[in-house]
């Protein structure tokens, strides 16, 4: 097999491992958050029959949704997977499609989808919808210099935003792992994960109440094949994050070294553990925490633009 | 001194710093009473892993007292005695108002952050025989500032109080960097001063509390030229 | 042994204090009297052989040290006796005894012990925590009277001179490496020495740190905000010691550095540092002292005024300003004492200590109107009293040092003050009372709490005799201490 073919194949399982595994990871993150509040809570399955239970069923769509509404399942189910060809899943080499875009481009990738998304809340003339789009443009207002800020720290540190460079960088050593700046980095991008996704203390996941709703008032008005992309999408998104965060940024060991077939299929089961772990992290960090009043998200997302900005400074001034 | 050996403590040494600056911008920030309490107790554990950090590279028994006297004094006491002197008072989950929305007062402390850098940048150069004085001295700037900032930000005399040791603990941290041979006498001496500091000051809260129902001590402003 | 004597008896008198309510004024007043003994033999020790030192090292007392300590001892030792009658005349005044006079004495002598200290350890690090641990126990003596004002003075007190002391912990700690470095101990010595190899940035931001830090606490504008608040609230025996030595604690501090400033060949204008400040402070606080509306507010302006003034004296760097500076910091704090000594006793007989509407002091009370009118000449510093010599000698050296600026708006300055001074103490001092007050306080003003008058009388003593004569070993060790500040040497 040439080297081509074989990155080729490896991103193909790269986009496999995202697809199949994604609920999977939202599955096991609802059941620890419901374990910790000591309840037994849902199956690590569920997302997965929810998903299956969706696509049986008919989808119903308004008469006033206009082809925007259609499309914008597809778009946010399809960025995700772009994006997971860019970064670092589950090989430290760069795959066939690693240069094809940098770190800037996967965050414009999910925004592309936030951006249809929104748009579909809108399209339909549910009143909901416009407010959960209006609410999550403007955490995506003010998380958007957040990204930038933790991409420009990246790259001082890589002197590259292609995600392979930066996880080789960082896992040269344990020096490196240590520094200021790279703390400083992760803290923001966690609060940047956290608020992108909508989970405590941005947004509440498991809310109810539609007016409360940031994020996923949005999705209220999908039926069907429609919903089951959407969630779907969702579960996807949060995934891909994680991977950014836990393979580039905290722990980039663990990858497959060689193209050996072997050694990837044996990365599967070490970065779905750095993910369960990370979950645990993220469970104990949104149990212990309320959800923020909407004014407040401002305040959180500035914060976190401050954290990057010391890291950028720290590095600047070449302290550590 | 081994280079490599010497290159790691560094690398640790610049984490600490960076989990303390981290902390001394939550007290800035935090909301609640409680959460500065906890985050302050973060503050006190990090200057005490960097004496640590120094003390074993750089083989001086002065800075393990300063490790041991930072964990007992900050760590254990100071926390211990708020609690005595201020009681549910200082424990309470309840937002604390600020003079400043938080957003900008964050913005203010990346400003101190880089003043506290060009401050002590000539320092440093002055400095070239101490290996962690770059990332101690602006650190420690930088805490001293933050702390000046929470008094002046912050209404509730608690938080103000933390503010105070935040600055305590800057000034220490900067200088266990430079300085790692305090006479005894005088680490003790700095062992006593700090509770008997919250024991007065948190006996002065306790009485505000008494006297006027709160601990805003920012609100209070009898005490001007009237006319 | 001598010295260590002087820190100890403040502290075994508190401990008495504590165990014995009944003693403890007397107990107070015999421990004062005995540490103002102390003090003159340690002084004319210091007079005889230059510098001593105690306990290996740990204590050093030259020519400075020791002029300080007399201060503090001679005005812990009036204001011993002074809060003997005066409490119980505010005790009877206010119907009760506040909850907090049982820990008065025991704390009025732990922060004796720690302004002792201060004059008396030599290890700059320990100095800090003395200078430290006079604002933590003198925090529940400014809020004596337990009522919310006197919190909240008390509170600005120890949160802003805190706040100093922590920046200034950072200076002296800089400063600590930077003697360590050269191979000296770091004490005032050592830094001196020290100072010539020192790296002028290390020198220059330790100083800069302490100058802040201690500044605040000195009253320095514009950290000066808590300064007339905890001078205004706390109990006038209190405020004689803030504002008569308390303060210049600090400056001291200050003033200390200025040699080791000068002495460094890579700092351009150490001068500069004092002149600035010092002008600002006078002039801002010349200004504020014309829109006070309460009489001790108005002493802890012109406290604030009188830093300013030996700050800037240091500034003029020349020794005959440095002579007039320590002139005037000896001065300022026997007259600041019976200023405030007067002020105490004149909210006894008003009742209040507001400005406007109170009238015909010396009718109502020939003794405290003329206590306090002689009071605010000597402060304002007016001739005869010791205060007109300093500031003369002061503002002649800085003309005939060719300061032609500064020393003019110092004078402006000082003018400005002392026609405010007067023109609000005059007030209250002249004309007639009320006749409406007269009628509504039909009871006959109390009778004068009898210690609180003697120590009014001591402490105007040597306000009046140094304004004629200074007792040679006294003008000698202040000769002495000026030539040690001097950066020339």
């Amino acid at each position: 097999m040439s080297p081509l073919v074989q990155h080729l194949i490896a991103n193909l399982v790269q986009v496999a491992f995202l697809v199949v595994f994604a609920p999977l990871v939202s599955g096991v993150l609802a059941r620890i958050e419901e374990m910790i509040q000591g309840k037994h809570g849902p199956s690590i399955l569920q997302p997965y029959r929810d998903i299956a239970k969706f696509f049986a069923k008919d989808e119903v769509v308004s008469e006033e949704a206009s082809w925007v509404f259609r499309f914008a399942p597809f778009i946010a189910f399809v960025m995700p997977v772009f994006v997971v060809l860019l970064i670092p899943a589950l090989t430290a080499y760069p795959l066939f499609f690693a240069f094809m875009g940098d770190m800037v481009a996967a965050g414009f990738f999910l925004a592309l989808g936030g951006f249809f998304v929104a748009l579909a809340a809108m399209d339909t003339g549910n009143a909901y919808g416009p407010i959960g789009a209006s609410r999550t443009r403007m955490v995506g207002f003010l998380s958007e210099p957040v990204f930038i800020m933790v991409f420009f720290s990246v790259s001082y540190v890589a002197n590259s935003t292609i995600p392979y460079a930066v996880n080789a960088a960082w896992a040269q050593s344990w020096a490196t792992m240590l520094e200021p700046a790279h703390l400083l980095v992760l803290v923001a991008f966690l609060m940047l994960v956290i608020a992108e996704n909508d989970r405590i203390p941005v947004d509440s996941p498991s809310g109810k109440v539609e007016i409360a709703m940031i994020g996923h008032s949005k999705n209220l008005e999908y039926s069907g094949r429609g919903a089951a992309l959407m969630k779907w999408a969702g579960t996807m998104k949060l995934m891909v994050l994680i991977i950014i965060f836990v393979n580039v940024l905290v722990t980039p060991w663990g990858l497959a070294a060689t193209t050996h077939w072997g050694d990837i299929f044996l990365s599967l089961p070490k970065v779905l553990g750095k993910i369960l772990l990370f979950l645990l992290g993220l469970a104990v960090i949104e149990a212990s925490l309320a959800k923020l009043r909407l004014f407040r998200i401002s305040e959180f997302l500035a914060s976190a633009f401050v954290i990057c900005l010391f890291a950028m400074s720290v590095r600047l001034v070449n302290l550590a | 001194m081994n280079p490599h050996v010497l290159e790691v403590a560094r690398a640790l040494d610049g984490f600490v710093a960076a989990i303390f600056v981290l902390a001394g911008l939550g007290i800035i920030m935090a909301r609640q009473m409680r959460g500065t309490l906890y985050l302050f107790i973060l503050h006190s554990l990090m200057l005490t892993a960097s004496a640590v950090v120094l003390g074993v590279t750089l083989d001086s028994i002065h800075l393990g007292l300063v490790a041991v006297i930072t964990f007992f004094t900050k760590v254990l006491a100071v926390p211990l005695v708020l609690v005595w002197t201020t009681g549910s008072s200082a424990y309470q989950r309840r937002e604390v108002e600020q003079v400043l929305s938080i957003p900008f007062s964050i913005l203010i402390a990346a400003g101190l952050a880089l003043v506290a850098w060009v401050v002590t940048n000539p320092l440093i150069n002055a400095i070239p025989d101490h290996p962690f004085a770059a990332i101690n001295l602006t650190t420690g700037m930088m805490a001293v500032f933050f702390g000046a900032f929470t008094v002046a930000v912050r209404r509730e005399g608690v938080a103000q109080l933390m503010g105070l040791f935040v600055m305590e603990s800057g000034a220490f941290f900067a200088s266990i960097s430079i300085v790692n041979d305090l006479t005894i006498i005088a680490e003790i001496a700095a062992a006593v001063d700090v509770p008997i500091a919250a024991l007065v000051i948190g006996l002065l809260i306790r009485n505000v509390h008494k006297l006027t129902g709160g601990t805003r001590v920012g609100s209070m402003a009898e005490l001007r030229e009237r006319h | 042994m001598l010295l260590a004597l002087i820190l100890i008896i403040p502290c075994a008198v508190a401990l008495g204090a504590v165990i014995s309510r009944r003693v403890a004024p007397w107990l107070t007043l015999v421990g004062a009297l005995v540490v103002l003994g102390l003090a003159i033999v340690s002084a004319l020790e210091v007079l005889r052989t230059g510098v001593l030192r105690a306990a290996l090292g740990f204590f050093t007392l030259d020519s400075l040290g020791a002029l300080y300590l007399l201060l503090v001892a001679f005005v812990g030792m009036t204001a011993a006796l002074y809060s003997i009658s005066y409490l119980t005349a505010r005790h009877r005044e206010a119907g009760e005894i506040p909850p907090r006079y049982r820990q008065y004495y025991p704390l009025f002598n732990l922060f004796m012990a720690s302004m002792l200290a201060v004059p008396l350890v030599s290890n700059l690090a320990v100095m800090w925590i003395a200078i430290e641990l006079t604002t933590i126990f003198s925090a529940f003596l400014v809020a004596y009277e337990d009522r919310a004002e006197t919190l909240e003075a008390a509170w600005k007190y120890v949160a802003l001179t805190s706040m100093g002391a922590m920046i200034a912990l950072l200076g002296i700690l800089i400063l600590y490496y930077g003697v360590h470095r050269a191979g000296e101990a770091v004490s005032w010595f050592g830094l001196v020495r020290a100072s010539s190899t020192m790296a002028p940035a290390v020198l220059l931001i330790g100083f800069v740190l302490a100058l802040v830090g201690f500044g605040a606490k000195a009253g320095l504008v514009p950290m000066h905000t808590w300064l007339p608040d905890a001078h205004s609230q706390a109990p006038a025996s209190i405020c004689a010691i803030l504002s008569g030595v308390e303060t210049s604690a600090a400056l001291y501090m200050i003033l200390r550095l200025y040699p080791a400033l000068a002495r460094n060949p890579g700092i351009a204008h150490p001068n500069i540092w004092y002149l600035v400040p010092g002008l600002i402070t006078v002039g801002t606080a010349a200004f504020l002292v014309l829109q006070v509306t309460d009489f001790k507010r108005l002493f802890a302006y012109s406290t604030i005024e009188h830093m300013g003034i030996i700050l800037t004296a240091s500034g003029l760097a020349t020794a005959a300003a440095h002579l007039g500076m320590i002139d005037q910091l000896f001065a300022h704090a026997f007259t600041k004492s019976f200023c405030f000594y007067a002020a105490g006793l004149a909210t006894l007989a008003l009742g209040s200590q507001r400005i406007q509407g109170n009238r015909g002091l010396l009718k109502r009370s020939p003794v405290v109107g003329w206590a306090l009118l002689l009071g605010a000449l000597a402060i304002a510093g007016a001739p005869p009293f010791a205060l007109f010599i300093s500031e003369f000698q002061i503002l002649r050296a800085g003309f005939s040092a060719g300061e032609y600026v500064a020393t003019g708006l110092l004078t402006v300055f000082i003018v400005l003050a002392f026609i405010a001074i007067l023109y609000q103490i005059g007030g209250i001092v002249f004309g007639e009372p009320d006749p409406d007050l007269e009628a509504v306080e039909a009871a006959p003003v109390q009778r004068l709490p009898v210690t609180g008058v003697l120590a009014l009388g001591i402490a105007f003593l040597p306000l009046l005799v140094f304004g004629f004569y200074l007792p040679p070993p006294l003008s000698q060790l202040i000769h002495q201490a000026a030539a040690l500040l001097g950066g020339g040497a």
